[in-house]
């Protein structure tokens, strides 16, 4: 039971309206200087954000052909984490050149032409008209600091944009840093960033109610639970740690099961309660006593234990965290190469991680807990506080030397975390592991900033890998040799591959749209969308270069003679740079979005009736409301 | 299926900042809080729609909570300040009244958003490095080898909550109350990692301030008799303690969700007290004196131990078992059917009655130097006593900050028109415009916002309509008393804001609303054993600046709100 209800006007002059409403909206945070938008949940929860998809998601829109448009933007960036905005912008004047085309031809006809151009053409002319501009930043040619400094010139841009101008060296800066010590020993660079990614969650600590500028690193992982139970690890180096995922004193009983309580010593071999009682608690001090013949002193439990397991584990002098998430633990025993402990009569030494440190980490201004050894500090002689004075010299003068000789690890946080690290090794899972602390003054600021930095990994991923998962190939090592020999000469795929697979960078700030747009006159005159894509490129560097430098015309002329008199040095020179493997999976998915707009011919709204009579008999009262 | 409703689309509006409704709320937010800023801040009482609590304050923490704006705009301002507060404790209104100061006045002059926000992290950059450099002018090494300093921060905090209705004589005895138990949690005797103690504060209403108290161990309420007559014997050597962290009242809380089915004439309960009074047993062999417990004890078991002449306190509660732990250095036991561990006893000095007003509490007095200590603060009413609570835990919060970084800022609004005068001073236009990308007559403009904002938070000190002024040589703040105002300025003014410098000749003033020629402040007092008397917290303070200049950055950067209507 359907029932059209407006099939009225051209779908293409719609969709026009609709995506120039879009772009209105995505235009106030374009850019570096453009602003933040202000996010509400249903839920009451504030967001601040600059990223085009989670404006273009919060928006909630009704139309179907602007929610057709908002689902390929979120694919888009789901995959590269980059570039909605851009999108929206290309997708807006494309079909704004398209409009006059439209007079000539028709809609299929041109979603045609564009589909075969986008196939065929389109990765020749970028081969020919922008990869010779660039620079190849492939990982295996570098040393590492060139490296990161192309990582460093990649970033900033892409913070720019994301976070504003106020931060963003800082930030990229940041993000390099700890790329660099994340990186994974023998292997390749880029595993290292997938190794960020994944883990990410567990990785970085967000805190608010600072500046963000008191953003850092911080050498080993950080567990987001307290202490349950704590005593100071200084004198037992290393520190050996035993990870739980489940309850150690047995639960007598588990849900359905019968106890039978009698008197002791009967002829039903029954047993008092007293003595199961007695039996758990038994088993526990048996685990105990095995945890320390192997000398742990850090218990790690995914789930709450037992008060007479935190009383056990505190006469036994060792630290008990509680309710440690999944993430950490994975990660952790990733980095310390144990398992969890699964059978707690049994704990074997591959359960038994070594860890350098494993102290709180809070500090906080509210607890000052963890704080340094001071070997000279059992010297000073012993004030007796009991004689206190106002005045009193002698006591004031001690904590002078006390906050000399302290050495707060000061996070400004309330909620006390556990920080571990681990021991280096030959075979380190991970060179330098580090966790990334977010300050911000609000939970807003700090939660954009979490999600720029994911994006930003999943920028770079795309850079250098944008075939996502197969990770050096020797296929791609082949590609690499003969590269100068491939010509525009080889078939279609195999120039994707070349263009993906160069890890080329521009500068930033519209010229690849500039470059690709001369390309596309001078090498694609057979195709007449090429002089429509040609255009609409125009009109979105354009948009870039206001942003940058106010005026466009002489901006286009300099970006045309600077890659003129082009050299790998010169792109190195500036101080940002783009991925044009991004840009061309940004171009392939607008130009398939355009493509797929232009196909359809008429909306068909149907109705369906939610309430039928088979769910009417089996639900409940109110389910007659629909 | 037939439950699922489309979503709504969300509504947007465009520039917040041009809304007139927005505007005008974000004026009387600021009006609101200017007005209970500072020592002579006027108070507001808080009371909801269904009765309940009605709450005197002038504390931002508390106002801001009590706060809540229909504009999520105005919200996310809020929720930044309240992240400081609860963080520092300290300088919530500073913060609060110098961002949307900061946002009224970069939207009046006209400046593109994005150059305002430049030039503020800018300018905000000068004022940090300042603050944090070797010459600075606003900044006070806190000395540890005299107490002076300490009590004046203190009294600075104590004294900017005037809701806490103290006369100048209280307010010096709760500062050095507060300073006293600041001192006593700091330990002195281990080497090694460092622990800082804690401070169990008890609020006792209907009294005078001067009769609160610091006492060293813990104050424990007690309401049985029994205990207190045996208590009185116990105040000489060291007294054994065990303390259990679990139900010792015989349940079968722990055993699980399954079914236990008990053969007829089985006495369980029996069983199981019986094994209770073997532990009684124990514990009486082993000596002790005093036996805590977090949860419940049977009252068996209790009746047993008291008639043993133990002390028996039960239903600790969590909050208190740590410094009880702290204090008597046991290990919480919670095995019912093991030996109790020589190591898991602790111990205290003496055990005596302590009768504070209308509260008869058991005093624990710690064997060797402790951390924990316990204030004990009266006032006439509840309401008062409340506030006096809160700002007793601020102060001590801001004393420990001073632990991490000691220095402290000038008070009185002295480091706010200092910082403006620096900024002026060190203006350089041409050069920096280059480089903040941005036209001179714009950074001119941008620099004024952010001096004028300064100086409008120092002038937010003044409620009775004086006038407030700057000097030509220190760039300290001065007051003008409104009655003094028909006097020329030589003669009317006493101390500046922050008491370091006093009026004397060949000094010249000028309004704080008037432009004046830059000049370097010179740091050098006249009397060089003068002493400031009025202290911020700098690591407090410091924060507020940062958050402020962020916040008002956020809050200027936002071109568009979207809102889920589902």
């Amino acid at each position: 039971s359907s029932l059209i209800r407006s099939i009225s006007g051209s779908v293409t002059s719609h969709v026009l309206q609709i995506v120039s409403a879009l772009e209105a909206v995505v235009l106030r945070s374009f850019g570096p200087n453009g602003g933040q938008v202000l996010f509400t949940k249903d839920t009451g929860e504030a967001i601040v954000t600059r990223s085009g998809t989670r404006i273009l998601t919060a928006l909630r829109l009704k139309h179907p052909l602007a929610r057709m448009v908002v689902d390929c933007v979120w694919k888009h960036s789901r995959a590269t984490g980059d570039g909605s905005k851009n999108f929206i912008l290309l997708l807006a004047s494309l079909l704004r050149m398209f409009q006059t085309a439209l007079q000539t031809t028709t809609a299929w006809r041109l979603a045609y032409e564009l589909r075969e151009f986008g196939m065929m053409k389109l990765d020749e002319i970028i081969c020919l008209g922008v990869l010779p501009y660039g620079f190849c930043a492939k990982l295996e040619n570098d040393p590492l600091d060139t490296h990161y400094l192309c990582v460093k010139k990649l970033l900033t841009p892409f913070f720019q944009t994301r976070l504003g101008q106020t931060h963003c060296d800082m930030i990229s800066h940041l993000t390099c840093e700890f790329l660099m010590r994340s990186r994974v020993a023998n292997n390749h660079p880029s595993s290292g960033l997938h190794f960020v990614y994944t883990n990410f969650p567990a990785l970085h600590t967000t805190v608010s109610g600072v500046p963000v500028t008191c953003s850092r690193l911080i050498e080993g992982q950080v567990i987001h639970s307290d202490f349950a139970v704590h005593f100071p690890q200084t004198d037992k180096q290393p520190v050996k740690a035993v990870v739980f995922t489940q309850h150690v004193q047995p639960k007598l009983l588990g849900e359905g099961d019968i106890l039978t309580v009698g008197f002791e010593d009967q002829a039903f071999k029954k047993k008092s309660i007293v003595e199961f009682t007695a039996w758990s608690e038994k088993s526990l001090q048996l685990v105990f006593a095995s945890l320390q013949s192997f000398g742990v002193s850090v218990l790690l439990s995914a789930v709450k234990q037992s008060a007479a397991f935190l009383a056990l584990a505190a006469q036994a002098e060792m630290c008990v965290v509680e309710c440690v998430s999944e993430d950490e633990l994975s990660l952790f025993a990733r980095l310390s190469r144990t398992a969890p402990v699964l059978d707690c009569c049994a704990i074997e030494a591959v359960n038994v991680a070594t860890l350098t440190f494993c102290c709180p980490l809070t500090l906080g201004v509210q607890r000052y807990e963890c704080v340094v050894v001071t070997q000279f500090y059992g010297n000073v002689t012993t004030y007796n506080w009991s004689f206190f004075h106002y005045d009193c010299v002698l006591c004031l003068l001690f904590i002078y030397l006390f906050m000399y000789l302290l050495k707060l690890n000061f996070l400004f946080s309330f909620h006390r975390y556990v920080h571990v690290a681990f021991p280096h090794s030959e075979q380190d899972v991970v060179v330098n592991l580090s966790s990334l602390v977010i300050c911000g003054s609000g939970k807003e600021q700090t939660d954009q900033y979490a999600s720029a930095f994911q994006d930003s990994i999943r920028m770079l991923l795309t850079t250098y890998e944008p075939r996502g998962t197969t990770t050096l190939s020797d296929e791609r090592t082949c590609l690499l040799t003969d590269e100068k020999t491939e010509s525009a000469s080889s078939s279609a795929p195999d120039l994707q591959q070349h263009v993906l697979d160069s890890c080329c960078v521009v500068p930033a700030g519209g010229a690849f749209e500039i470059l690709l747009s001369r390309a596309l006159l001078q090498h694609g005159d057979k195709y007449p969308v090429s002089r429509l894509l040609s255009d609409a490129l125009l009109s979105v560097s354009r948009h870039i270069c206001t942003q940058t430098s106010g005026r466009f015309s002489p901006a286009q002329a300099k970006v045309l003679t600077q890659c003129d008199g082009f050299s790998s040095k010169a792109v190195m020179s500036g101080s940002s740079l783009e991925s044009v493997s991004c840009k061309h999976i940004l171009l392939q998915s607008v130009l398939w979005c355009a493509t797929s707009l232009l196909r359809v011919d008429k909306i068909l709204y149907t109705h369906v009736v939610l309430n039928t009579d088979s769910q009417k008999s089996a639900g409940d009262s109110w389910d007659d409301t629909g | 299926m037939s439950r699922l409703v489309p979503k709504a689309p969300s509504a947007c509006s465009d520039l917040p900042l041009d809304n007139a409704e927005i505007c005008h709320k974000l004026i009387l937010l600021k009006e609101l809080l200017t007005s209970s800023f500072g020592p002579t801040g006027k108070l507001k009482q808080i009371h909801n729609n269904i009765g309940g609590h009605v709450v005197l304050t002038s504390t931002s923490s508390v106002l801001l909570q009590a706060i809540s704006s229909s504009q999520h705009f105005v919200n996310l301002i809020k929720t930044s300040i309240l992240n400081h507060v609860s963080r520092f404790s300290d300088c919530g209104l500073f913060a609060a009244v110098l961002c949307l100061t900061l946002v009224e006045l970069a939207k009046q002059s006209g400046l593109a958003e994005n150059v305002s926000v430049r030039l503020n992290k800018y300018f905000l950059d000068l004022c940090v490095s300042y603050m944090q450099g070797e010459d600075c002018g606003c900044r006070v090494k806190l000395d540890f080898s005299n107490s002076h300093n300490l009590i004046t921060l203190a009294r600075s905090v104590i004294s900017s909550k005037p809701a806490c209705m103290l006369t100048v004589q209280e307010v010096l005895h709760i500062s050095k109350l507060a300073v006293q138990a600041f001192l006593l949690t700091l330990p002195c005797d281990k080497p090694g990692t460092i622990t800082l103690g804690r401070t169990v504060t008890i609020t006792v209403e209907g009294y005078s301030v001067l009769n609160s108290e610091v006492f060293t161990g813990l104050l424990v309420d007690v309401t049985c008799d029994l205990c207190l007559n045996r208590a009185i014997n116990l105040n000489s050597g060291a007294l054994p303690v065990v303390v259990f962290s679990t139900s010792l009242a015989g349940d079968f809380s722990e055993l699980g969700e399954g079914i236990i089915e008990v053969l007829a004439g089985v006495d369980s309960e029996s069983q199981i007290l019986e094994q209770l009074l073997e532990l009684g047993k124990q514990v009486v062999k082993d000596d002790v004196k005093l036996f805590v417990c977090q949860k419940v004890i049977h009252p068996v078991l209790q009746q047993y131990m008291r008639s043993q002449g133990i002390i028996v306190m039960e239903r600790l509660g969590v909050n208190l078992m740590e410094p009880i732990i702290q204090l008597t250095g046991a290990q919480p036991v919670a095995t019912l059917h093991s030996t109790i561990p020589a190591s898991a006893y602790g111990k205290v000095m003496g055990i005596s009655i302590k009768q504070i007003g209308s509260k008869t509490m058991l005093h624990l007095q710690p064997t060797r130097e402790s951390v924990i200590c316990t204030l004990v603060l009266c006032h006439r009413n509840e309401t008062v006593l409340r506030e006096l609570k809160l700002v007793c835990q601020k102060t001590e919060h801001v004393l420990r900050l001073a632990l991490k970084d000691p220095a402290a800022l000038l008070g009185g609004g002295c480091t706010e028109t200092l910082l403006a005068a620096y900024i002026r001073h060190k203006c350089n236009e041409a050069e920096a415009a280059a480089q903040l990308r941005c036209s001179q007559s714009e950074y001119l403009l941008g620099m004024e916002v952010f001096c004028h904002s300064l100086e409008y938070v120092a002038k937010a000190l003044d409620h009775d309509g004086g006038d407030s002024l700057i000097d030509l040589n220190h760039a300290h703040h001065w007051n003008q008393p409104v009655e003094t105002m028909k006097n020329s300025l030589e003669y009317s003014l006493g101390n500046c804001g922050c008491g370091l410098l006093r009026n004397s000749p060949g000094m010249k003033w000028t309004y704080l609303n008037t432009a004046y020629s830059p000049f370097s402040a010179s740091s050098s007092s006249a009397d060089p054993t003068a002493q400031p008397r009025v202290l911020d917290s700098f690591t407090a303070k410091l924060n507020a600046l940062q958050v402020a200049v962020e916040t008002a950055n956020l809050a200027l950067d936002i071109r568009f709100i979207i809102q889920d209507l589902n």
